[in-house]
């Protein structure tokens, strides 16, 4: 029965580290859904707790992402002072503009 | 040799058995405790908003009638509820819904309460209350609101304090007992499951903080724990005042964990893994009752207006969601719409899910308007702290202008159709509640065609993996397009249609279609 969630989850592949300037990076490649958001979640608690000033998520290799995804963005949105999107794919920045979230996760191309 | 191996096997088996039995104990007692004290909100917060409503309209009675009516009856949260204006020389309620309170008969003890009273803005207990009917009490008073209004509840204690389910086969492996206080004296029990008290033999016990006070619960097993569950939650919690659906939330929790555990186990005891199963589908189907249990039972009915809404619980998994909808009369031609979703899956997205519904309520009590509900209720959201967010359409309609005031906190414009055209409603989409630093909503206005109707939805009904969200929306628009259908059929064929096989958002659909 363990399986039975594995079957379904998505793939999502997480890699974080800090830029030049001191940015956190949170680099989230592949399917983003309610399946596997806990996983970007745990990553991100991680890097929130270190309360950086800045939180940067490069999501030019997410392919696709919903209100779960969305739900873990909102919250590192509330514990670091700016964060925004690195290169979100249509699908991403759809799901962004129609939750009325452009002000709130900022869009970088 | 084989029979050495057997018999070693079988030692340790026991020896788990046996291991597992007093650690289960004793989680069970912890997480009877959660219950309780997860309960807490949806007791308060109906009372902390009619103390609100109460202030705000000098204690108006329409007002305090209207908005507490549905929490008040058989099988819901409280037997009675009444108003007491407290800057008085004769305590007396004002309004009473319900059965009258056992409190209103003794005005002594209805003093020493209201003056003892924590009038801070926590939820204040009685005690036992009467002898031959007794009964406990709730009492709320808003806080910094002085000579303000108390909002009493009373629920009344089962006969014999015994739990009327008691004798169900169900039931028939856990005792407990509930006390009120940190006392164990018979006489501050407020339900248990035995005849005769105290419970003895093995047991656990924990202390509940619920509101200003304290319930003390001892629970023991009466067999094994690793059988049938806590099936009498729903009604220890009734007894204090609680949506059952919340116990059955936490229930579906607990299972949730009891599941994993006896996963682990089932590699030592066949028993456990064919229970595996029985419970997976048992946590299932509570899931399900839950969310219905949460939803409004009857919607009402409106002149001029039909109305219909769907729940559809994720096709996998046993996860509770966190969506809901209300519709509501706010005067003869106006009618207010809410349709939401809290962030998360679970027992703390339902509870959450209660807390931001009810509270909506009390500010569509209020004051109708769209922009000033959500900016309220965000304003709520965020006055503490909290790790969720909700998505919420408020829509006020007005029947015979035939128009639409609409805001947006972060969800889905809805669908408008007329006849064969169909179009989402274009208007402002501000941040979802809970989002901080956002307490501004825009309102629009929409005039709505004669026969057309209204779709709203949660994302469910779109989100599609892999897809670019404006596509699950083209895919709803034809689909309701396609046929002219009468309204109930509609939403069955659009859930039908559109969710997709393994769904694992669960979703709600409300219709509203004008009628000449």
């Amino acid at each position: 029965m363990a399986e039975l969630d594995d079957d379904r989850a998505a793939e999502v592949v997480i890699d974080t580290g800090v830029d030049p300037t001191g940015a956190a990076i949170v680099t989230v490649s592949g399917d983003l859904d309610i399946s596997n958001a806990a996983t970007l979640e745990r990553a991100v608690a991680s890097i929130t707790a270190e309360r950086p000033e800045r939180l940067i998520f490069d999501l030019s290799g997410l392919r696709f992402m919903d209100s779960a995804g969305i739900a873990v963005l909102l919250d590192a949105a509330g514990k670091v002072n700016a964060v925004r999107l690195r290169d979100p794919s249509t699908a991403v920045r759809r799901v962004v503009e129609l939750t009325g979230l452009t002000d709130v996760l900022s869009i970088e191309s | 040799m084989g029979l050495v191996v057997t018999a070693a096997l079988a030692l340790t088996s026991l020896t788990v058995y046996n291991r597992n039995e007093r650690r289960l104990l004793n989680l069970r007692v912890r997480e009877l405790n959660l219950v309780l004290a997860a309960t807490v909100p949806s007791v308060e917060t109906p009372l902390a908003s009619a103390a609100e409503l109460a202030h705000a309209t000098g204690g108006s009675a329409q007002k305090f009638r209207a908005f507490m009516s549905p929490y008040v009856g058989n099988g819901r949260q409280f037997a009675s509820v009444s108003l007491w204006p407290l800057a008085t020389s004769r305590l007396a309620p004002t309004v009473v819904v319900g059965a009258t309170p056992v409190l209103a008969s003794m005005p002594e003890k209805a003093r020493q309460f209201f003056a003892h009273a924590k009038p801070s803005g926590a939820l204040n207990l009685t005690g036992i209350l009467g002898t031959a009917h007794p009964a406990l009490g709730f009492e709320f008073t808003a806080a910094g609101r002085k000579p303000g209004f108390a909002v009493y509840a009373e629920n009344p204690l089962p006969a014999n304090r015994r739990s009327a389910l008691e004798r169900n086969n169900a039931f028939s492996d856990l005792n407990y007992a509930l006390y009120l206080g940190h006392s164990r004296r018979n006489a501050d029990v407020l339900v248990t499951s035995v005849a005769r008290l105290p419970i003895r033999g093995r047991q656990a016990s924990d202390v509940v903080p619920f509101g200003a006070g304290v319930f003390t619960l001892v629970v023991a097993p009466k067999g094994s724990l690793g059988g049938t569950f806590f099936k009498d939650l729903p009604w220890i919690t009734a007894v204090v005042g609680v949506l059952i659906a919340l116990a059955a939330a936490l229930m579906t929790d607990r299972l949730a964990r009891g599941r994993k555990r006896a996963e682990q186990l089932a590699g030592i005891l066949d028993r456990v893994a064919a229970e595996n199963r029985h419970m997976y589908t048992e946590q299932r189907s509570i899931s399900q009752t839950l969310q219905h249990a949460l939803l409004p039972d009857t919607l009402p009915e409106f002149k001029g207006l039909r109305v219909n809404a769907l729940y559809v619980p994720a096709a996998s998994g046993v996860d509770i969601g966190g969506d809901w909808y209300d519709i509501v009369a706010v005067d003869d031609r106006r009618v207010l719409m809410v349709i939401g979703d809290v962030s998360g899956h679970g027992l703390r997205a339902a509870t959450t899910m209660a807390l931001v519904r009810h509270a909506a309520l009390a500010y569509v009590a209020q004051d109708s308007r769209p922009a000033t509900v959500l900016a309220k209720l965000s304003k709520f959201v965020n006055s503490g702290a909290h790790d969720y967010f909700a998505t919420v359409l408020c829509v006020l309609i007005d029947v015979d202008a035939h128009q639409l005031t609409i805001t947006s906190a972060g969800h889905m414009a809805p669908l408008l159709l007329d006849g064969e055209h169909g179009e989402f409603v274009a208007f402002h989409i501000d941040a979802p509640v809970g989002v901080a630093g956002n307490s501004h909503y825009h309102e629009a206005t929409v005039p709505v065609p004669a026969n057309a109707t209204l779709v709203a939805f949660t994302d469910g009904l779109v989100e599609r993996r892999g897809e670019v969200l404006d596509v699950g929306l083209a895919r709803l628009r034809d689909a309701a397009t396609k046929q002219q259908l009468p309204l109930d059929e509609l939403l069955v064929k659009l859930s039908r249609d559109l969710a997709s096989e393994d769904h694992q958002d669960d979703t709600a659909i409300v219709g509203i279609q004008w009628q000449n």
